[in-house]
């Protein structure tokens, strides 16, 4: 590990370097942006950083070759002169005059406490970033896998050499030596490379500035393979998606029609926008609790819907189903940090305020990317309204631990006949929406299913339904 | 007239020293005596002591690529002077925020009462603040070496060029220096007293190897008062930003024509720098356009990637936030009851975006709608947004009412 290595060496390597004076008399200033990111080799001269002082703009260039290791004010900050801004891990000889720009000696004597407990918590970070490396070096891509910026390169002096001579930036060279070191043969393929007419000019840029590039690439290359480490959402997605498709599903669509409940819905927003609110309640009220509660009734007919399948690996992988009392209802979300399904506990206690309620506080966490782990667990069932991204019909995929999901689609407007008797033959508007239900087919038959989606289409498409049952 | 002569000179091809003229007599006041002028590539000034430039081209964009050239290639030791007028252009510091400084809009549509070409948008290399610039506003620009740096020296050379000429003194009017080094004439007011007026601002880029200072000077702007609207931005009070905002002061007039400003200050210049039989070589359009490092620079100036894309963070929002707590000002077009919006952007990227009420047809769940809209707006840039109100249709897999939000968005930005 190159921490260790450093460890090993009576004269640490890593250095804060402060910001010198920029003259006139200037304490402080703003850093406006920064040229480089821990992991970037500099050489002596390499611009740093860019601060503005008043109407001055200045640009901050580096006294030392090495690698930068930390920054210490984000763009935007004020930094303050004669202070650390910046690590480097100095890689050259540092000449007399620039000793003053490196912190003083009791600095640096506290520096060498913190790491020996920094490097067992540095390894983590640093193994995935080396084992990175090692999965760049297995395939032979040319593009850098790891996002912006540039890769952490290390490089023994013969070898710095040899790129200086042959006018080649090490940076852009793959290391193919330990922890991701340039070796001589590195450098050696990219200049052949580099001479070769397919070395696309996408090898150095970074994938994510790609997007924004126009696609100059010709289309006669070879197909490019970059692999990218998943999100930690997307693990989660992945791990719980596949046992999910272990489950066998079924599918039952239905088209729903929401003209009543239109109708239901802007009386009772025109009542709710008369009266004063108090702070808990909703000020206007979308479809979707309308649906949950209907949802939840029907769980009370059809119990199984609520249930989980637990599968007794000491008792010979015997299945059992577990009945849950509580309607527990998932409602997917999209979020910036991607789909999650926070939950509405105990639905079959709440009214339809109550349940918005709920709804708006559960969207407002999770835009906000607060949501609890109290707010995600114990779902018994889920709804997903991925009609909001789009999609009329859909196959959701049940949820661990569940055994049903409902699936709600676009609404839309569709012309239909009129089911007033004596006036079947006129055309009439109506709002539909489509339904679309997956269920664990082990314990879950395709009739249980259509009565109970029949039950939440009679109380979507009757709401008045629910005065019935109102205690 | 001054330009037969020169004119001449330009013709017969590279004249030297022999056909330097006598300094030192009047230069203040020397309209009509020639100077040598240089048409060989100007390259091949830079290394000499002491360089005197201008550039015959109106092109702003052109003018600062040269003008870094200048700074990146002149030799270490030199002191160079460079003088260039632009076409009409509203000029915003390096790390200023263009939809806080600037009304967009209003720039698109052109200077009010002008048939001319609307002003064109540039971000210069150097910190400070937002100015005009137009055929009546000289540009000087002086790079020296750092220990020689400093921020009134040169503005003081300026003064002294002003002072000696005819235009400042005729309008009883004083110039000096000011604070914030800048130049600003005092002018006796009738009912006694005196007002101040800015007349130059001034700028500076600061390398490891050289140092730059450049300013305006207002000669005889057409424009003065027609610019205001431009430099107020509808979006004031929504945006919070990081980065330099600038400082609005009352300007003037100083009076003057372009060549003789120009003269008077290359003249100060010359006594400062004991250059008296320097040559002053003019840099014309192509011969810039065919230097490589120059195209390359002009190629960044004019990248919306540089003008736009160079803004810090800035957040804005519909409603007072706990990052930003202003009360905002109202909201003249009609938008939904409920609507909010809250936009974090940097380097021009939106990052996160948060919109909230806006009006769905047939929706299930509103609330979602504006989370699927929002999602879809981030990592969109926002100068790339031509439209508000296309850019939230395309954003929503949903039928949403644009009208009122697109607009005022374009309004906003």
């Amino acid at each position: 590990m190159a921490r260790a290595l450093h460890a090993a060496r009576p004269l640490l390597a890593v250095k804060p370097v402060l910001l010198a004076d920029i003259g006139e008399g200037i304490v402080e200033c703003e850093i406006i942006q920064w040229f480089v990111e821990p992991g970037a080799r500099v050489e002596e001269f390499s611009p740093l950083c860019e601060v503005q002082s008043d109407k001055a703009s200045v640009e901050i260039t580096s006294r030392f070759a090495g690698v930068v290791k930390k920054l210490h004010y984000e763009a935007g900050e004020m930094a303050k002169v004669g202070k650390p801004f910046v690590d480097i891990d100095i890689q050259g000889d540092v000449k007399e005059e620039d000793v003053g720009a490196l912190a003083p000696v009791q600095a640096l004597e506290k520096e060498t406490e913190p790491k020996p407990t920094q490097a067992p918590v540095r390894p983590p970070a640093e193994e995935t970033a080396a084992s990175q490396v090692a999965i760049l070096t297995e395939h032979e891509t040319q593009s850098t896998p790891k996002g912006r910026g540039k890769h952490a390169t290390l490089a023994t002096p013969a070898v710095r050499h040899l790129s200086k001579e042959l006018s080649v930036e090490i940076s852009e060279v793959n290391g193919t030596g330990r922890d991701g070191r340039v070796l001589k043969e590195d450098i050696y393929k990219f200049v052949e490379r580099r001479k070769a007419p397919s070395a696309p000019a996408s090898a150095t840029q970074p994938p994510a500035a790609a997007a924004f590039t126009s696609p100059e690439r010709s289309t006669t290359e070879a197909q490019q393979e970059t692999p990218i480490a998943l999100t930690r959402t997307q693990e989660m997605m992945f791990k719980t998606m596949t046992r999910s498709l272990s489950i066998p599903h079924f599918l039952y669509a239905d088209e729903v029609d929401f003209t009543s409940l239109v109708e239901l819905r802007g009386r009772l927003n025109r009542v709710l926008s008369k009266s004063g609110l108090s702070d808990s309640q909703v000020g206007k009220l979308s479809y979707l609790p309308f649906i949950i509660k209907a949802v939840s009734m029907a769980l009370y007919k059809y119990p199984i819907l609520n249930a989980r399948v637990d599968v007794d690996s000491a008792n010979n992988s015997k299945p059992t189903l577990v009945l849950r009392s509580q309607h527990n209802i998932g409602v997917a979300m999209d979020t910036p940090s991607g789909l999650l399904v926070p939950v509405i506990k105990n639905v079959g206690s709440l009214n339809i305020l109550g349940i918005a309620a709920e709804l708006a506080r559960l969207q407002t966490l999770a835009t906000a990317g607060k949501l609890s782990p109290q707010d995600m667990s114990g779902g018994t069932i889920t709804v997903s309204n991925i009609g909001s991204i789009g999609g009329t019909y859909l196959s959701p995929v049940v949820v661990e631990r569940e055994v049903a999901i409902l699936g709600v689609g676009r609404m839309r407007t569709v012309p239909a006949f009129s089911t007033v008797p004596g006036e079947e033959d006129r055309v009439v508007r109506r709002q539909v929406c489509n339904f679309s239900w997956s269920a664990d087919h082990r314990v879950v038959d395709g009739a249980t299913m259509a009565r109970a989606a029949e039950v939440v289409r009679a109380i979507v498409e009757e709401p008045d339904v629910m005065v019935m049952h109102l205690r | 007239m001054k330009s037969e002569p020169m004119a001449l000179l330009c013709h017969l091809g590279a004249l030297t020293r022999h056909l330097t003229p006598n300094i030192t007599r009047s230069r203040l006041h020397s309209v009509s005596s020639p100077v040598p002028i240089q048409v060989r590539p100007y390259t091949q000034n830079l290394g000499r002591p002491v360089q005197i430039y201008r550039s015959r081209s109106t092109d702003p964009y052109l003018n600062l690529s040269i003008e870094h050239h200048l700074l990146q290639r002149s030799h270490p030791e030199s002191t160079v002077l460079f003088l260039y007028t632009n076409r009409p252009s509203v000029v915003i510091g390096r790390n200023q925020n263009p939809w806080l400084e600037v009304n967009l809009r209003a720039l698109r549509q052109g200077l009010p009462q002008s048939a001319a070409a609307a002003p064109t948008l540039v971000r210069r290399r150097s910190g400070g603040g937002t100015v005009f610039h137009d055929a009546g506003n000289a540009n000087w620009s002086i790079i020296c070496p750092p220990p020689a740096f400093d921020r009134d020296k040169h503005a003081e050379m300026v003064v002294r060029a002003l002072r000696g000429l005819a235009g400042a003194a005729a309008r009883g009017g004083k110039v000096r220096v000011n604070k914030r080094h800048d130049i600003v004439m005092d002018l006796d007011v009738e009912v006694g007293g005196v007002e101040t007026f800015k007349v130059s601002g001034s700028a500076y880029k600061l390398t490891r190897t050289r140092s730059l200072h450049h300013g305006t000077c207002l000669l005889s702007s057409e424009n003065l008062g027609r610019v205001g609207g431009l430099l107020r931005s509808p979006a004031e009070g929504f945006i919070k930003a990081r980065g330099v905002e600038s400082v609005r002061s009352p300007i003037r007039n100083v009076g003057l024509g372009g060549d003789e400003f120009a003269d008077a200050v290359v003249g100060e210049f010359r006594k400062m720098y004991g250059d008296a039989d320097g040559r002053e070589v003019v840099v014309g359009e192509e011969e810039a356009l065919a230097n490589e490092e120059v195209v390359k620079g002009l190629r960044e100036l004019t990248s919306p990637d540089w003008i736009f894309g160079q803004t810090p963070l800035f957040t804005f929002s519909t409603h007072p936030t706990e990052d930003d707590p202003r009360e905002r000002p109202g909201i003249t077009h009609r938008l939904p009851e409920e609507f909010r919006a809250q936009f974090t952007v940097r380097h021009g990227e939106i990052q996160a975006a948060d919109l909230a009420g806006l009006e769905y047809h047939y929706s299930v769940d509103d609330a979602s709608q504006d989370v699927v809209l929002s999602n879809a707006l981030v990592e969109q840039r926002l100068y790339y947004i031509e439209d508000w109100r296309s850019a939230l249709r395309q954003a929503s897999p949903v039928p949403v009412d644009v009208e009122g939000v697109g607009e005022w968005l374009n309004y906003m930005f």
